[in-house]
């Protein structure tokens, strides 16, 4: 597991390395300027959020049906939508940060970003529901139906900018050279959706086995206080 | 190009804080299992 761990760090870091570096290299624009430096980043970072919450999805599903049901799900759920929380987070960011000196605002209530301040707020949520207390079981199939329900902002989310007139543009995968993007700006961009990719599988990965150890220091917790409970009932039966 | 390094700094401080912290948690609680 280690050596996996290892060679996904390895190929994200070196991936993210060059799409920084090649982002920044990019030429300005006559529209955009300096500022079309951020195909290389914000799209990839929506991308990696959608990718995310897509995950958690999938393992939530598979947590609730009874022939597939795992513990190991219910932390593959929770450690994809914590790094899922982290991306949106960054696609808000630098969206914000793309759009001052391109719109000339911060943030508009416009279809797009407001959806996806939403999926913030959804899988925010979501995180604060896996933290309530109870029985693990219990908790798993709660967190499981919540986060069923809050991944259907994603496409609602993904298709805004086809459904509702937005000042966000279109889909940036629409782009093509023939219709308003060169193609060394197109290839940049795909190489940072190669790199969030990789950057978010690491993140995931590391995330499940904090997961995982959590719930074996749990246990353990349990099984000794349970062997204290038992140890001190013996002595009391003892003294009397 | 203000904006930009700003965007581009956030996220990757953002990205290797993260990282940092989910190892550190990590490596703590395989020592506290052991």
């Amino acid at each position: 597991m280690n050596a996996t761990s290892r060679l996904l760090g390895g190929a994200a870091l070196i991936s993210l390395v060059t799409t920084v570096v090649l982002g920044l290299g990019l030429p300005p624009t006559v529209e955009q300027g300096q500022y079309v430096k951020f195909i290389a980043i914000h799209p990839p970072l929506a991308w990696a959020a959608y990718l995310s919450f897509g995950v958690t999805a999938v393992a939530s599903i598979l947590y609730l049906v009874p022939r597939t049901r795992h513990r190991r799900w219910d932390h593959i759920a929770g450690a994809s939508a914590e790094v899922g929380v982290v991306f949106t987070a960054l696609t808000l960011v630098t969206g914000s940060i793309w759009g001052r000196p391109t719109w000339g605002v911060w943030w508009v209530w416009d279809a797009r970003l407001t959806l996806t301040a939403l999926m913030l707020f959804l899988f925010l949520g979501y995180l604060a529901l896996r933290r309530v207390a109870g029985d693990p079981d219990t908790r798993a199939r709660r967190s499981a139906v919540a986060a069923i329900l809050a991944v259907l902002v994603v496409p609602i989310d993904h298709f805004a900018v086809q459904w509702w007139r937005t000042l966000h543009q279109g889909q940036s995968l629409t782009m093509t050279p023939q219709k308003n993007l060169d193609g060394n700006y197109i290839a940049v961009m795909l190489l940072g959706f190669l790199a969030m990719t990789l950057v978010y599988a690491w993140l995931t990965l590391q995330r499940y086995w904090v997961e995982e150890l959590e719930d074996e220091v749990g246990d353990q917790g349990l099984q000794n206080a349970l062997a204290e409970r038992r140890a001190e009932a013996g002595a009391g039966a003892g003294v009397r | 190009m203000r904006y930009v390094g700003a965007g581009y700094g956030i996220s990757l401080v953002v990205i290797a804080g993260y990282a940092v912290r989910v190892v550190t948690r990590a490596r703590s609680l395989r020592r506290g299992s052991r």
